[in-house]
């Protein structure tokens, strides 16, 4: 059969469904009437928010993408199935693959209407600004809502009927809306459920979106967590897409019990990967100053998978003999003790930006980078009480996005210029070492 | 079957199973291009089971299947292009429109039929507009069979169509089917209406408990079978069981509210040596009607079980 048929076909079954879809009381009040509030909602709870809604916009567009994806999907796929819609569908000269395709493409443009409809009407009533990265915002709505989808394709499969759909879509929903980082801010989530939460798609789906309304990087940084939301919905797709069953009479058993384990298996692959590489440190809420740093929080970081002090990364230099500086770095000692932005009012950015120093030298290569940060960790152990030091070192390791960074400093004799996203990165790592050092959970 | 039309569906050593249960066992047979084919069987029988293995909604276990020359279970896709169906258990969305359908399902093939044709022809004209769920059960089945029909295809498979219509809707798909075969069409067709199956069929295929019994023409079944033609008599006054057993030709007798039911294998010599008996006695004959023997004898006669009455959900 030709290509040009099927698309043909796929066209006119991707435009009836549009119009049944709107032509549904129930398709309408679960695919834009929640949404809708669900949006004014988040604006009555987050009120103090400036501009309104702006850090809350990854949660909003995540809950809609959600419903649409994991219950509305399902939903409409398995009622579809019981009236044997699907039986009929099946006779059509096309694979089912196919069939699939379709049905998956049809649930993204109704799930973008919401979500055009949310943002649109967010900018409308509280003049919430557009994303920033209007196309980042795109593909990453693109990512979320097929993994997502891939989900939904899975509950589809293992749901025996619609009640069913309800029951397997709330076991997705809630724990995400709850603990997951979707419906509550991860910030105001205790520990533990935000550790919880790196286990799950939902957290990494608002990290996705919400850097594209007001993160200055974009998606720079969010590599991780599109490459989770890829390999969880690739895993649940796949295992759907293999049980998905067009008869209702047909029952899984034992291969529906291995398709879960399966697709939940690459949730806790994610979960796994996020801890080893440091993903799981507690997250603050937006406006956290260090002074708010508690000693649970303290407690809480984790100092594995640091780079080593000889290694290519963040060098250190073991400490100097009886304290003092070597002959090559009075000079920079010197310098660095009355250098203006290590002495403003404020610790939190002065400790900030004298990571920055030794960030540069590190990203400079400097020859001297490793006794440069030696240098630096002594002078914040001089300026600062050791309660205050432990305090800014963990707010610049949970909030790295916080404050300023300096990307150089010609008068340390650092002129070339670092990137300071890379800078940030550095700092926080930086700070890793030093906290650590300063509590004796790495030997200097 | 003619041997000299070419096989438009052909089934060999059809073999299906459930879990531990085999719902269809060796089931062979062919369909002749332009013949209607009915499988007639209860309940159970393994109907449904055979269309949706020939349609390729049902892998095999076992066997082969040809529609149109293509092999169905190699390329259900191709094979399903030449096909056109209509099941049991389907259904459409709720506001999908008689229209709207017959478009969607048109434009997955490259010379689809025309539209405001098939609903002409299937009289859908009134409610082409109207949403699926306004639509009676007929209408529905009306608009099935013409769906059925949008890829023009040379096979027709039918899945019970008359099931749960009203005897006039029932009619009108008979006239519908019966257009068909005109057309020069195959249709292969699944019932449980001994009626029906008399009635449309060119030949049937029995189908029991997974096996095919038997496949001729409802003439040909009917009259290899051994059971008699009977001749029902009423008379003013009762006769006896020694005079009814004496008469010509009978070969059994069974005694009615106000008569007998006579077996004979001469129904003509059996109503003159009534007529003479009954002459003589001068007792009046009140009605006198013969009984020729139907498909369900022939059932019973094969299965050794009385015919089930239709349900409304099969298989």
């Amino acid at each position: 059969m030709d290509t040009r048929v099927i698309l043909s076909g796929l066209y006119r079954y991707l435009l009836l469904t549009l119009q049944l879809n709107f032509r549904s009381k129930q398709a309408l009040v679960y695919g834009y009437l929640m949404p809708v509030f669900f949006l004014l909602a988040f604006a009555s709870v987050f009120r103090s928010d400036t501009p309104l809604l702006v850090p809350e916009m990854g949660q909003i567009l995540t809950i809609t993408i959600l419903g649409g994806a994991c219950i509305g999907l399902p939903t409409a796929m398995v009622a579809e199935r019981e009236r044997g819609v699907w039986r009929r569908y099946r006779l059509l000269p096309v694979g089912t693959g196919t069939l699939v395709a379709g049905t998956l493409a049809v649930r993204i443009v109704i799930v973008a209407g919401a979500v055009v409809l949310q943002i649109g009407l967010a900018r409308l009533i509280y003049g919430t600004p557009f994303p920033q990265h209007p196309v980042q915002a795109a593909g990453a709505f693109l990512v979320v809502t097929a993994s997502f989808l891939g989900l939904g394709l899975l509950v589809a499969a293992l749901a025996d009927d619609v009640p069913a759909v309800q029951a397997l879509g709330q076991c997705l929903f809630l724990p995400m809306i709850l603990i997951g980082g979707v419906g509550v801010p991860l910030a105001a989530l205790p520990v533990w459920a935000q550790r919880i939460a790196g286990f799950m798609p939902g957290r990494y789906a608002v990290d996705a979106l919400q850097r594209c309304f007001n993160d200055s990087r974009g998606l720079a940084g969010a590599g991780f967590s599109l490459a989770a939301l890829a390999v969880i919905g690739t895993a649940a797709g796949v295992v759907g897409a293999g049980l998905l069953r067009w008869d209702a009479g047909r029952r899984l058993g034992r291969a529906g019990r291995l398709g879960i384990a399966a697709a939940l298996s690459s949730w806790v692959a994610v979960g796994a990967a996020a801890a080893l590489t440091g993903r799981l440190q507690p997250t603050l809420p937006y406006d956290t100053a260090y002074e708010d740093i508690t000693d649970g929080q303290i407690a809480d970081i984790s100092y594995a998978d640091l780079p080593g002090d000889n290694e290519l990364v963040t060098r250190l230099a073991p400490p100097f003999k009886d304290g003092r500086a070597p002959a090559g770095m009075a000079e920079f000692t010197y310098r660095l003790r009355d250098w203006p932005p290590g002495r403003l009012d404020d610790p939190g950015q002065s400790i900030r930006n004298l990571l920055s120093v030794a960030s540069i030298a590190d990203l400079r290569a400097d020859p001297r980078e490793a006794e440069m940060a030696r240098v630096v960790f002594n002078e914040l152990q001089r300026r600062y009480t050791p309660d205050q030091l432990r305090h800014v070192l963990a707010w610049i390791i949970l909030r790295p996005d916080d404050g300023t960074v300096i990307g150089y400093a010609p008068e340390l004799g650092l002129p070339l210029h670092a990137p300071t996203r890379l800078v940030r990165v550095r700092c926080a790592l930086y700070a890793q070492k030093y906290l650590g050092r300063l509590l004796g959970k790495i030997r200097d | 079957m003619s041997a000299l039309l070419p096989i438009a569906v052909g089934v060999r050593d059809l073999t299906k199973r459930y879990d531990q249960v085999e719902a269809i066992r060796g089931v062979t047979f062919a369909v002749a291009a332009g013949e209607i084919f009915g499988l007639l069987g209860p309940n159970g029988s393994g109907k449904t089971t055979t269309l949706e293995c020939i349609l390729g909604l049902r892998r095999p276990d076992a066997g082969a299947i040809t529609l149109d020359g293509v092999d169905a279970i190699a390329q259900p896709e191709r094979a399903r292009r030449r096909v056109g169906a209509q099941l049991q258990a389907a259904a459409l969305q709720d506001k999908i429109t008689p229209r709207q359908a017959l478009k969607l399902f048109a434009a997955f093939y490259r010379a689809p039929a025309g539209i405001d044709e098939l609903i002409g022809r299937f009289a859908l004209a009134a409610k082409a507009d109207a949403p699926f769920d306004s639509l009676s059960s007929g209408q529905r089945q009306r608009l099935f069979l013409a769906l059925a029909f949008v890829n023009r295809p040379q096979v027709l498979v039918l899945d019970e169509p008359t099931a749960g219509l009203d005897p006039q809707a029932r009619r009108k798909l008979h006239q519908i089917i019966a257009g068909v075969r005109a057309a020069g069409q195959t249709v292969l067709l699944s019932t449980h209406d001994l009626a029906e199956a008399h009635h449309l069929c060119d030949r049937i295929g029995i189908l029991d408990g997974g096996r095919l019994i038997a496949v001729a023409r409802p003439a040909d079944l009917i009259a290899g079978g051994a059971t008699p033609p009977r001749v029902a008599v009423k008379t003013a006054r009762p006769l006896t069981a020694a005079q009814v057993g004496a008469l010509a030709a009978v070969v059994n007798c069974q005694p009615r509210e106000d008569g007998w039911l006579l077996g004979t294998t001469d129904a003509g010599r059996t109503i003159v040596a009534l007529a003479r008996l009954l002459e003589a006695e001068e007792n009046p004959l009140l009605d006198l009607q013969i009984e020729r023997p139907s498909l369900e004898d022939v059932f019973i006669e094969l299965t050794g079980r009385a015919w089930s009455p239709p349900a409304p959900e099969d298989e």
